[in-house]
């Protein structure tokens, strides 16, 4: 009976050995998405991203000679995104999770990852509340919704007054924003920026998405002789805005758009090339960038190509493309992939902007946000969108029409 | 004070632009009685094949209004035939809301799968010249919808107090029953409202499309003010249809203004319930409609 014990035991031992071997050969990671649901099409490009940058890797050798293995896990809501993190980290044993596009997955599922002391890489969500909790092992490689307004707010000081050849104090700013979450998130934290640099504030609105007519916003606005204005906004009433004030003759020096209908060509086509000339929106990503100022934009391009058949179907792809490559390069360096190695190692990246394929660097600062993450500044020019700041990723100069 | 009269006058432009997307669903509700809940996704329609056909045939948006308000006429007769029809007798009256907003979820569905989710603008084609009045301004497209929704409400108020037809349509929407009694084909009549209501979204649609961009949720922004108009007009009153927008209209523009964009539908919604508490028919309502 001891024998036949025994025996077991060294075959048992023997099993144990063998997994553990077979699991050094390759080193796990996870990818949480929202792969299925009404988040899967942005969710599903922001994951592709990962995915190219593991596959670069592993065909350079891997990450500290072992293979990569991705596991895939579907965050179709609040709830499945804690429990695809539960599995991947207590069933599949990854050593970390890349994600996640939406920023309530994101928030929930790193709460799972925090607690089990598992490193919790955010590429895509904007909202300030994923870095802001505190939280030991949660980075963000990607812009922040106040790095979102603040770009609008400081576009003024950096292009607007200086192309105007004024002081920025001297110009009144007006602020009008969409009423829900996008819109007032974005301009508290344009409003917070502009009082920070002593801006002039001459407005600040919030509307309903669905309106039908911007007619009275805009002879407040003409009121108040706003001379910048800042709009947070979908495609209707980015419409309707800038359709309405030409009719209207309302003519201020510039319009920056947060992200949201200002950046679709379907927009600008609707409008009017004639009436959306000169219009500025800030982005954190753009494919239309100058190369020198983005290495491997190039690459990434003919890679997606290749494994998709075709181009991008947005820039989101790109930006989490971009943090998993910083990511796997600071693992490549850290002493093990232990948690407390990896954080170590992330805190080391030190890549200054102009060296990745979205423009920007990668430095994490305290909270675990990338400081680096700007936002580039583009401008409707000729009914085409043209970057024009950073000046090293412009492709066009800067111009205020008449 | 100037900006005061110019802000009127953009009230009254959006209170016609309200009126004319109005007078439909006024007339369905008056004498068929029926909540058409699938008035916005018929316009969302009208605008995309005003869209159409304009960009790819290069006739003026106007041009459309003919052909499109007999096309809409027929699908009122067929929707009405079809869909309401079969349900007038269910037991409960909630059935045919259900069937109607059915219809709605399915064309806003339909025109996705159709146009996909971009937003469309149809060409302006002269329908946004700025106009000046005496130092006010308007845009000609907005002075051609308020003109024709007065002469619309206008020539229908003949129609249903001149003519046989109109009599009938009077009579049903006051009582059914004895209007049944007394000879008229009561099918019919609802047939034929239901056509007129939806020939008058068609016109609506060719009207509007040059004004504003259409997208799969278009019908959305304008039926629930369309909802307000009417019962504050008095349903299935014309004229009361009529004012009750261009009321809408001037509190929207005047409170959006002077107090805050955000804040008009709640200065409108609150002139609601207080014509709701003290006049519960709506301003011209006879309350016959509401049997």
């Amino acid at each position: 009976m001891s024998k036949i014990r025994s025996i077991a035991a060294a075959a048992l031992g023997i099993a144990c050995m063998a997994a553990a071997g077979s699991a050094s050969a390759d080193v796990k990671l996870g990818a949480l998405f929202p792969l299925s649901g009404e988040l899967a099409l942005l969710g599903e490009e922001s994951s592709r991203g990962v995915e190219l940058a593991v596959q670069e890797k592993n065909e350079k050798g891997g990450l500290k000679n072992e293979q990569i293995r991705l596991l895939r896990g579907d965050a179709v809501d609040n709830n499945q995104a804690i429990g695809e993190a539960r599995r991947l980290i207590s069933v599949e044993g990854v050593k970390a999770i890349f994600g996640t596009y939406s920023s309530a997955r994101s928030v929930a599922a790193s709460q799972v990852s925090e607690l089990a002391g598992i490193p919790y890489f955010e590429l895509v969500a904007v909202s300030d509340d994923i870095t802001n909790r505190g939280f030991k092992y949660v980075f963000r490689s990607n812009p922040s919704s106040s790095d979102f307004g603040g770009a609008a707010v400081h576009s003024i000081v950096d292009l607007i007054a200086p192309t105007l050849n004024v002081d920025p104090k001297s110009l009144n700013v007006a602020i009008i924003h969409e009423d829900s979450v996008f819109g007032s998130s974005v301009s508290g934290a344009q409003v917070a920026a502009a009082k920070e640099l002593g801006l002039n504030i001459v407005e600040n609105l919030p509307y309903a998405a669905s309106t039908v007519d911007m007619s009275s916003i805009i002879m407040r606005l003409q009121q108040a002789k706003a001379d910048v204005v800042l709009q947070t906004s979908y495609e209707k009433d980015t419409i309707l805005f800038l359709k309405q004030s030409d009719e209207i003759g309302f003519k201020p020096k510039a319009v920056v758009g947060a992200g949201g209908g200002y950046i679709l060509q379907p927009v600008a086509d609707a409008v009017g090339h004639d009436t959306m000339e000169g219009a500025m929106v800030v982005a954190e990503a753009h494919f239309d960038i100058n190369p020198a100022a983005a290495p491997g934009l190039e690459d990434f391009m003919t890679a997606y190509k290749a494994k998709y058949g075709t181009g991008p179907r947005s820039s989101h792809s790109l930006t989490s493309y971009v943090g998993t490559k910083a990511i796997l390069d600071a693992m490549e360096q850290a002493a093990s992939f232990d948690a407390d190695a990896i954080r170590a190692a992330v805190y080391a990246l030190d890549i200054p902007n102009g060296q990745t394929a979205v423009g920007w660097g990668v430095k994490f600062n305290v909270k675990g946000q990338n400081e680096r993450a700007q936002m580039l500044v583009l401008q409707w020019q000729n009914g085409k969108l043209v970057t024009v700041y950073p000046e090293a990723a412009a492709m066009g100069k800067f111009a205020l029409p008449n | 004070m100037e900006v005061f009269w110019q802000l009127m006058i953009n009230g009254l432009m959006l209170g016609g632009l309200f009126a004319i997307v109005s007078i439909g669903l006024t007339i369905i509700f008056g004498t068929v009685h029926v909540v058409n809940f699938a008035h916005g996704e018929f316009l969302m329609i009208a605008m995309y094949i005003v869209y159409l056909a304009t960009t790819s045939l290069g006739v003026h948006p106007y041009l459309v209004a003919p052909p499109l308000i007999v096309a809409f006429y027929v699908v009122g007769l067929l929707v009405q035939r079809f869909v309401i029809q079969p349900l007038l007798e269910a037991r409960d009256p909630n059935v045919q809301i259900f069937a109607t907003v059915g219809l709605s979820i399915m064309l806003m569905n339909l025109a996705l799968l159709l146009f996909g989710a971009n937003i469309r603008a149809t060409p302006g084609e002269g329908t946004r010249a700025l106009i000046h009045m005496g130092g006010f301004r308007v845009l000609s497209g907005q002075l051609v919808i308020f003109g024709l929704t007065i002469l619309v409400v206008y020539l229908l108020q003949l129609f249903l107090a001149k003519t046989h037809l109109g009599r009938g349509i009077r009579a049903t929407s006051q009582n059914r029953a004895a209007a049944q009694l007394m000879g008229v084909d009561v099918l019919r009549i609802y047939r034929i409202t239901f056509g007129i209501g939806l020939a008058c979204v068609g016109l609506a649609g060719a009207l509007i499309a040059p004004m504003y961009p259409v997208a799969p949720t278009t019908g959305t922004y304008f039926v629930l003010i369309a909802f307000v108009v009417v019962v504050l007009g008095g349903m299935g009153s014309l004229k009361g249809a009529f004012v009750g927008a261009l009321i809408i209209g001037i509190i929207e523009t005047l409170s959006s203004y002077y107090i805050a964009p955000s804040l008009k539908e709640v200065a409108s919604f609150l002139l609601f319930l207080l014509v709701l508490i003290f006049r519960p028919t709506g301003l011209f309502g006879s309350g016959q409609a509401m049997e």
